[in-house]
Formats: structure tokens, C-alpha cells, sequence
């Protein structure tokens, strides 16, 4: 039950992204946010593999809209962050946290 | 930037369910446009969506027990490991087979590599795949002024096309511009006046100085300033920065130089430029024309660069509406535009040419490729045959024939590709060297040529492919018969001599012999002819005398000579010409026989459609008595008329055969040039070869020299003393009168090497070819006869038993070994007889069916055959009967 309650570091880092990018969060602002915040370039099959598996969890939702010429044609697969997924996501942050209380790791 | 690659838009699309394919190839598309990506940054992207187990170990997923693409691999690597083990246990037959097979692929790699950078590599410029040439061609009603080729545009349609077009975001002209460089160092150099947008458009930055500015374009004249080529630079001013802001002269008129190109570059046509200058400089730089503001004169030719997202359907469609409101003002006049990614040589037919001739090139290397296969089968059949009780064994213990079959085809594929590998290698090496060797046997008037030979990944790709399809070619017949033997008998070890699989393995060997000896005979008697035909060329009559005669030209256009002054030019320049010792005969000529250009026109004949097209020649009246051209019928211009231009004409008789026909033709007039001036015959003229060595003019006229076409005129000495020395006096005359003026003067014989020269080292290439495939065919004659021997041992020690002579056992070998040869020598006839309409274009004075060459070759043939067999026909009679009858 570990990985149903817990999230892994990439599975925090996806939903964090969704969250910063609200209505706007398809494939390529999702990649540049991770880009650009955690420095980290992560390939498109690696994203949508992750968030595929994020939204059988039902900690995500997806939708397909807005098609454009440069995508040539092709729709984008827009993302929501589900209320279980919010909840997910909390509960990583708190454990995370108290596992932190009293640990300064720059004095460590 | 370019398109996303399409190869791998289709993986992902076979591979990957609708929906991920919908947002994966939407995203990548859609970040390769905007944050212009490359090409290897999305198949690293697709390759991460296709194949999850290629991605960081985070996220490995385990590859399933039993997947069959590992138990392929496995099996592969397990059949490399073992080819290699039994290579190594007979190295004799890998090391013959891998020589053979690297000599045929190495040639084909070589031809192509010639094609590649003729016709198929992009060009030098940056991001060359959005580099795209055009051209346009007309049907209809059209009378256009040409130079170089009628699929150029004008200058005005260039302006039309660069300012309304929606799908470039720079189009860009240039036209060669042979220019007289002026100075100490005075001579020709080649050059292109280009649009001042050229290096924005090509994306190459001068290394030193600065690119051309839009005013300098902004109106004729604007700017005498001129960009130098890094090479030119570098030798003519040992690249001397000081270069720079300093003023070279170009036809007489300073130019200020303002850069010097990127190191390397050499323009964007197969004439590598020394210079580059604005466009807008074309009356000092094509002087004599007033081509700016013509709207119907093709001379530019046109590169533009697609903006990103734009394909080149879209950009075709863009520029078809252009061209169609430009036809508006010629009724009667459809243009169709031709847009393809750029190469040097983009000029729709040369290039069309160019790749007729180059696939014919690669169809005789493919054919030496084809014997070197066929030879390695032979041997592969034989080894075959020695490894029959393994492969039984190996059956019998439960392989599956597949199995077997791909353990064989590994085995030829290694055998394949070493030999590719080697072959392509050798060519890289030594392909340069050999390309500078023939072009040091061309004439020295040809123009030099910038080819970049270095392979790229398309000639590797081919290296690759052709290497694995011969692999497959020479391996796959032979793997199929070995794998199907008779088990009974294999196991029994009983002579696979005289199973059934012999006789049907014997049809295959003999057949490889038809192959071999019949594109052996097409390439010796291609070969034969060409040689023949060079043989005959140095006897042809052209029906005019070169001897003793010399030819200059000079470049009186580009030092700004106007008709008068060149007139007088040519008359000062005649008079001192005549006095130089030795020289007898003096005259003019707009066109040198046999120089390789022509000069055409239109007529409008009584009897016949307006607008005959012919060639002409604009003579002096001493032309023809000082080349011995003889006058049939009439005369030729008197020194009056040929002062005045006078309305005269003197016809071929091959011309006055096609329009007047059983009629005097004296006194016949016909009107000439789209101003339909009226000209009166006063002479026919003797057919002779001035335009093409192989044949004679037709429909051609002389003219009397004319006043507006003095600058180009060639003077045409007769002496009786030594012609080198001759054309130095000639220059030295010249340059009393001008010494800028760049004269080229030679003896008239050398032009007859400008139609040698490509046929003499075709024949040479040809016959290098035939005769390495001779080599190789009789090795498989050789080899099946000695097989067949060896299979036959029993048989031949009974029949000397039984009483049959030496005499009798060699003529039954012999015989059998030559019928295949003998209906090799068939075929090839007809393959011969076949392509001899594509050899009678090079070939002079000589018929395509010459029995002397096809009678001698096939005899050659057959003895080089007959000797192959004889040898091992003759170890057959020296049987011993009795160790025969025991041999097992």
C-alpha cells in the first residue's frame, strides 16, 4: 500500500508542475516547467508514461482540445490535478516535513 | 531548420495507441517548430517513447522471459560467433570472397559517391534542408532571350517573385560572371554577381569584412564592391587582411573589396567563383548587355530559403500564383515552376542528364558487382557441398531449416559487409587522388570543379545497403540449396557427387557462369567499341583542315570594348597577325570549329512553319579558304559585305537539302531573327563537324561578320611554321595593341581533345571494368569446371577403364564446361545489341554493331574461357583409373 499512499520524487515533481501551471498544462509547458524549476530533462515518453500511471491512480485528469498547425493538426492532451491527487501530494509533503523536524541539513 | 524526420513520425505511429500518438508526435512537433529542435533531438524523443527500456535505469521496466526480438539477438550474436570460428578455420576462402566482393562494392561506392556530390548533396550553407533551388520552364508561345539555360528567371521576375512571395524568408539570384581580373597578375577568373541578400539567404557569415548591404542592390550601379572568395584571398593575396577597403580591378573598373567569404565556400554552382559582387553591376560585369531591365531574359538563377513550418508543397503553390500573373503579360505562355531542396546542380536538365548518365555508370559497376557475386556463390556452393554432412547432422538433430538458413545468410552477410567495409574504405582513400588525376587528363580549357568527395551519411547509407543486398543476393540461393539435401545419403557420406542434389546444384553453377561470361562480353565490347571509336576519331574528317591552323580568343567584352573599338581591334590585330613569319592566311570567326559552343538563331522559310531554329557562324571570307572548307555552288562574301553586315548568307548543304530541296537556292532569300530581316543566299558550303564531332551540321549558316558581335569574335591563323610559337606571336600582337587584354591563343587541333577526352577515359574506365570481370568470370569457370572434376572422379576413372582415350575425356569436360560459357557469349550479344543505342552517342565513326569488335571480343571470350576449363579438364585426364575406382 506504500506506493498508493506515498508518491515517488518524479510523481511529486509532475504534480507540482500541473499545479504551477493551472488551466495551461499540457505535454510541452509541463516539460519546460520541469526544465527550467527542477533542471531536470525528462523525454516525452517518461512524461506521459508517469502521468498515465498518475491518472490510474486518479490523481490526474485528462482531456484532449486546442489543435494547432505547428502540432501539425494534432490535438493537445491538457492535465488537472484530481482532489485525490491534491491529497497525494500533501501527504508526501507532511511526511517529508516531519521526517525534517529537527534535521538543519546545511549544518549536517 | 527542417522537417521532423518522417521515418520516425511513422514509428511512432505504428507503435504507440492513437491517443499517446495524438499528444506525443502533437508535442514534439509542436516544440521541434517553436524551440527549433534538430532532427536527432526528436528521434532521441521518439526513440524514449517507442522503447521504454532504452530510458534511465528509473524508470526500466523488465524485458519478459521468451520475448522474441532478445532470442533473435541472442541467436545473432550466437551465428556472428560462429561464422567467425569457421572463417577462421578456412581463411582462404574469406579472404578470396571478401577481395572480390570489396573490388565490386568499392566501385559502386565510388560512382555513387561521385553522383552524391554532383547532384544529391545540399549545399554548403547553413541548415541546407530549407535551402531550396527554382527554376521555371515554359510551354506555349515563346521567344525569350537565354543565357545559360531558358529555365533561369530575369531580373524583374526575381524582384516580382521576392517581394509577393508569402513562403521564403529570403530569396536570393546569382549569375556566373567570368570577369578579366586586371593588375600585374591579369587573367580570366570566375565569379558570380549575386543579389545583396546572397549570404543572409545562404546563412554564411564572410570570415573577414562585411556581407553585401541592401543599397548596394537599391539601383543599377549602386555599388562597385565585391566580396573574395577565402581561397582567392588566400592565394592571390596570401590572405592579407590589409585586403580589406582595398580596390581590385574587375573588367577594367575598380571594385572596393568589402569581405572574404566563409573559409571554404565556393558559391552554390559546380564552377567554384573567385568573387562575388552585386547583381547590380551587370554591365561592367556581363558586359555588352543591358539585362537589369529586360523582363524576358533567363539568367539568374534563384535559391530561396523556406520560412520554418512552410513545406515545399505550400511554397510551390505560393509561387505557381506569381508565375501565372506574370504569364498575364505574354498570351499564349504557361510557366510551371520547379522547387527542390538545393544541390549544385539544381538546373533541371543538366540535372536530369546528369542522372541518366550516372544511373547508366552505376548499371556497368553493378554489373562487375553482379560477377563478383556470382563468383562467391560459386564459391559458397562449393563450400556448401564440403559441409553437407554438417548441415544433415545438424538437420537431422532437429534445426529448423530456418534456423539453418539464417546461420548460412549470417555467415554471407559478414562475408558482405567486410567486404564493404574494405571496398568503401579503399575508395575514400583513394577516390580524391583519382578524381584529380582525371581531371588533370581533361583539355585545360574545361572548367575547374568544386566537389566535395568526402562521404557523407548518404553515401555511407548506400555503402551499407548495397553491401547487405549483395550479402543477401549471393547468399540466400545458395543457403536454400544447402539446406535441402538428400539426409540419406549426406549421412552416408556417399559421394554427394552423384545425388540428385548435384545435378540441380549443377544447374545454378552453370547458371552464374551464363551470368558472368555475358556481362563480361557487354563490358569488353563497350570497351572495344569506345576504342575502336577514339581509333576512328583520330582519323575522322571533319571536312575541314586543323592543321597548321591556330585559334585566340580575347576578352574584349569585359575590357569594355565597344563593336567599333573591337572592330578596329580585330583589323589592327589582323594586319599585324599577317606579318608574322610563317603565317599565310588570316580570318575571323564568332564561333572556333569544334570550340564546343554554337551560336543559334530563328528563320522563317517559304514553305516551311515560322520559326526555324539553326545555328550559325559569323565569318570573315578568308574563313573558308583558310580551313579548306570547299564552296559547291555560289560564293562567299566579298571584304565589302563583311564590312557593311551585309544581308548575305552562305548555306550548308545539308540546310539547303532540308528547305530547298531540288531547287537553286542562289538568289533564295529567308527572313531571320524575330525582326524577320530578309537574307539572300549567295553560296552553299561543303557539310563539315564544327559543333559536334560526331556528327555533321545540319541546318547551318554563315553569316558575314557583323558589326555587333566584333567583341566576341576568334581570330584564325594558317602558318607554316611552329603553332606553339605561332600563338605566342599572336599574343604578343594583341598585347602590342592592349596589353590587358587576355588572350587565349592555341593550335585549332586541341579542340579536337574536348571530344576525345570523355570517351578515351570511358573507354579506359570501361575496359578496366571488363577486363577485372574477365578476371573474376574465368576464376568461376576455373572453379566450377574443378568442382565438377572432383565430382567426378569415379565416373571418369570407369570410362578409362572401359577404354576412353585422354583425347575423349578431355573433349567430354571441355564440352560441358563451355556450353554455359557459350550461351553466356549469346546473351551478352544481345544485351550488346540491346544497349547500342545508348553507345552510338559517344561513339565516332564507328556503327554500334562493329563485327571486327563483337567477332574478336566473343573469340577473346571464348580462349580466356577455354583456358580456364582446360586446365582442370586436363588434371581429369590424368586419372589414375585404378586409385579412381577406389577413391572415396
Amino acid at each position: 500500500m506504500s506506493s498508493r499512499e506515498y508518491l515517488g520524487e518524479f510523481e511529486q515533481i509532475v504534480l507540482l508542475a500541473l499545479l504551477r501551471l493551472g488551466d495551461g498544462a499540457y505535454g510541452v509547458p509541463i516539460r519546460r516547467e520541469i526544465q527550467l524549476r527542477a533542471k531536470r530533462d525528462v523525454s516525452v515518453g517518461a512524461l506521459y508514461s508517469t502521468l498515465d500511471r498518475l491518472e490510474g491512480k486518479g490523481y490526474v485528469a485528462s482531456w484532449f482540445a486546442g489543435p494547432t498547425a505547428e502540432r501539425g493538426g494534432r490535438s493537445k492532451r491538457y492535465f488537472r490535478v484530481e482532489p485525490a491527487g491534491l491529497r497525494a501530494i500533501r501527504r508526501s509533503q507532511d511526511a517529508l516535513a516531519v521526517m525534517l523536524e529537527g534535521i538543519d541539513l546545511k549544518k549536517v | 531548420m527542417q522537417k521532423p524526420p518522417r521515418l520516425a513520425c511513422l514509428l511512432l505511429r505504428l507503435r504507440l495507441s492513437k491517443a499517446h500518438y495524438e499528444c506525443i508526435a502533437g508535442d514534439l512537433f509542436e516544440e521541434f517548430y517553436t524551440r527549433h529542435r534538430s532532427a536527432s533531438w526528436f528521434w532521441q524523443q521518439a526513440l524514449h517513447a517507442l522503447f521504454p527500456r532504452f530510458r534511465r535505469i528509473e524508470h526500466f521496466e523488465p524485458i519478459t522471459k521468451g520475448d522474441p526480438h532478445m532470442s533473435f539477438f541472442s541467436d545473432l550474436w550466437q551465428d556472428v560467433r560462429y561464422s567467425i570460428r569457421t572463417f577462421r578455420k578456412q581463411p582462404s576462402f574469406a579472404v578470396v570472397a571478401i577481395l572480390a566482393l570489396a573490388f565490386g562494392i568499392g566501385i559502386n561506392t565510388g560512382i555513387f559517391t561521385l553522383l552524391n556530390a554532383i547532384a544529391l548533396r545540399p549545399l554548403p550553407v547553413a541548415d541546407a534542408g530549407r535551402v531550396v533551388s527554382v527554376y521555371q520552364s515554359f510551354r506555349g508561345n515563346v521567344g525569350r532571350n537565354t543565357y545559360g539555360s531558358i529555365n533561369y528567371f530575369s531580373y524583374p521576375e526575381y524582384l516580382k517573385y521576392r517581394d509577393q512571395n508569402h513562403v521564403f524568408s529570403g530569396l536570393a539570384v546569382s549569375a556566373n560572371a567570368p570577369a578579366s581580373l586586371g593588375g600585374a597578375d591579369a587573367r580570366r577568373i570566375e565569379g558570380q554577381i549575386v543579389s545583396c541578400n546572397y549570404f543572409d539567404v545562404l546563412g554564411r557569415i564572410p570570415a573577414l569584412g562585411r556581407p553585401f548591404a541592401a543599397e548596394e542592390c537599391a539601383k543599377e550601379d549602386a555599388a562597385a564592391v565585391a566580396v573574395l572568395s577565402h581561397a582567392f584571398w588566400t592565394t592571390q593575396f596570401q590572405a592579407d587582411p590589409r585586403v580589406i577597403g582595398s580596390t581590385i580591378l574587375l573588367n577594367r573598373h575598380p571594385f572596393t573589396v568589402i569581405g572574404i567569404g566563409p573559409e571554404g565556400f565556393a558559391g552554390t554552382g559546380m564552377i567554384p567563383g573567385s568573387y562575388w559582387a552585386p547583381v547590380t553591376m551587370q554591365k561592367v560585369l556581363k558586359p555588352g548587355e543591358t539585362m537589369l531591365s529586360d523582363t524576358n531574359t533567363s539568367w539568374l538563377e534563384m535559391l530561396g530559403r523556406l520560412k520554418p513550418v512552410v513545406s515545399l508543397a505550400s511554397a510551390r503553390a505560393d509561387l505557381a500564383v506569381i508565375a501565372g500573373r506574370i504569364d498575364q503579360a505574354y498570351s499564349g505562355r504557361t510557366t510551371t515552376l520547379s522547387l527542390d531542396r538545393a544541390t549544385f546542380l539544381g538546373e533541371p536538365e543538366a540535372r536530369t542528364a546528369v542522372l541518366a548518365g550516372g544511373a547508366v555508370a552505376l548499371a556497368v559497376v553493378g554489373m562487375v558487382l553482379l560477377i563478383a557475386c556470382a563468383n562467391v556463390a560459386n564459391l559458397l556452393l562449393s563450400r556448401a557441398a564440403a559441409r553437407q554432412k554438417e548441415i544433415a547432422i545438424r538437420l537431422s538433430a532437429g534445426a529448423s531449416r530456418a534456423r539453418l538458413v539464417q546461420q548460412l545468410l549470417t555467415e554471407s552477410l559478414l562475408i558482405a559487409l567486410a567486404g564493404g567495409a574494405l571496398g568503401s574504405a579503399l575508395t575514400f582513400w583513394s577516390f580524391q587522388s583519382f578524381f584529380r588525376m582525371v581531371v588533370a587528363g581533361l583539355p585545360s580549357d574545361f572548367p575547374p570543379l568544386a566537389l566535395n568527395l568526402s562521404p557523407d551519411l548518404r553515401v555511407l547509407a548506400y555503402a551499407v545497403a548495397i553491401s547487405a543486398l549483395t550479402g543477401i543476393l549471393f547468399g540466400l540461393l545458395p543457403a536454400l540449396q544447402a539446406t535441402r539435401p538428400d539426409l540419406v545419403s549426406a549421412l552416408k557420406e556417399e559421394g554427394a557427387g552423384f545425388a540428385g542434389a548435384h545435378i540441380s546444384r549443377g544447374w545454378l553453377r552453370n547458371a552464374l557462369v551464363v551470368a558472368q561470361v555475358s556481362v563480361c562480353l557487354v563490358l569488353l565490347i563497350a570497351a572495344g567499341l569506345l576504342a575502336r571509336g577514339l581509333q576512328a576519331a583520330q582519323t575522322l574528317d571533319p571536312g575541314f583542315s586543323l592543321k597548321g591552323v591556330v585559334t585566340a580568343s580575347f576578352d574584349l567584352k569585359q575590357q569594355g570594348y565597344d563593336d567599333a573599338k573591337a572592330q578596329q581591334f580585330h583589323r589592327q590585330l589582323a594586319e599585324r597577325v599577317s606579318a608574322v613569319p610563317g603565317v599565310d592566311a588570316v580570318s575571323q570567326s564568332v564561333v572556333a570549329p569544334l570550340e564546343g559552343s554554337s551560336w543559334g538563331t530563328v528563320i522563317d522559310v517559304d514553305g516551311f512553319p515560322a520559326g526555324q531554329s539553326i545555328r550559325f557562324n559569323d565569318v570573315s571570307p578568308g574563313f573558308f579558304p583558310l580551313l579548306g572548307i570547299p564552296i559547291v555552288r555560289g560564293r562567299v562574301f566579298t571584304e565589302a559585305e563583311t564590312r557593311q553586315g551585309a544581308l548575305v548568307a552562305v548555306a550548308s548543304e545539308a540546310a539547303v537539302k532540308h528547305y530547298w530541296p531540288n531547287q537553286n537556292p542562289l538568289g533564295k532569300t529567308f527572313r531571320m531573327g524575330r525582326e524577320k530581316i530578309p537574307v539572300e543566299i549567295v553560296g552553299i558550303a561543303k557539310d563539315i563537324r564544327t559543333r559536334d564531332l560526331a556528327h555533321v551540321d545540319t541546318d547551318f549558316f554563315y553569316f558575314p561578320a557583323k558589326l555587333d558581335n566584333q567583341s566576341h569574335m576568334r581570330l584564325l591563323a594558317h602558318t607554316n611554321g611552329n603553332l606553339v610559337a605561332t600563338a605566342k606571336l599572336i599574343r604578343d600582337a594583341a598585347h602590342a595593341l592592349d596589353a590587358n587584354v587576355i588572350v587565349t591563343a592555341k593550335p585549332l587541333e586541341e579542340n579536337l581533345e574536348l571530344w576525345r577526352a570523355p570517351s578515351r577515359m570511358l573507354a579506359l574506365l570501361i575496359a578496366a571494368l571488363g577486363f577485372s570481370g574477365l578476371l573474376l568470370a574465368s576464376l568461376g569457370i576455373y572453379g566450377v569446371v574443378s568442382y565438377a572434376v572432383a565430382g567426378r572422379i569415379r565416373e571418369i576413372g570407369i570410362r578409362m577403364t572401359l577404354g576412353a582415350d585422354a583425347g575423349g575425356i578431355l573433349s567430354l569436360i571441355l564440352t560441358q564446361g563451355m556450353r554455359p560459357v557459350m550461351w553466356g557469349v549469346i546473351i551478352g550479344f544481345a544485351a550488346c545489341a540491346a544497349a547500342s543505342r545508348f553507345m552510338s552517342v559517344v561513339l565516332y565513326g564507328v556503327s554500334p554493331f562493329d563485327p571486327l569488335t563483337f567477332g574478336g571480343v566473343a573469340l577473346f571470350l571464348t580462349c580466356v574461357a577455354m583456358l580456364a576449363c582446360y586446365v582442370p579438364a586436363r588434371r581429369a585426364t590424368k586419372v589414375d583409373p585404378m586409385a579412381a575406382l577406389r577413391y572415396e
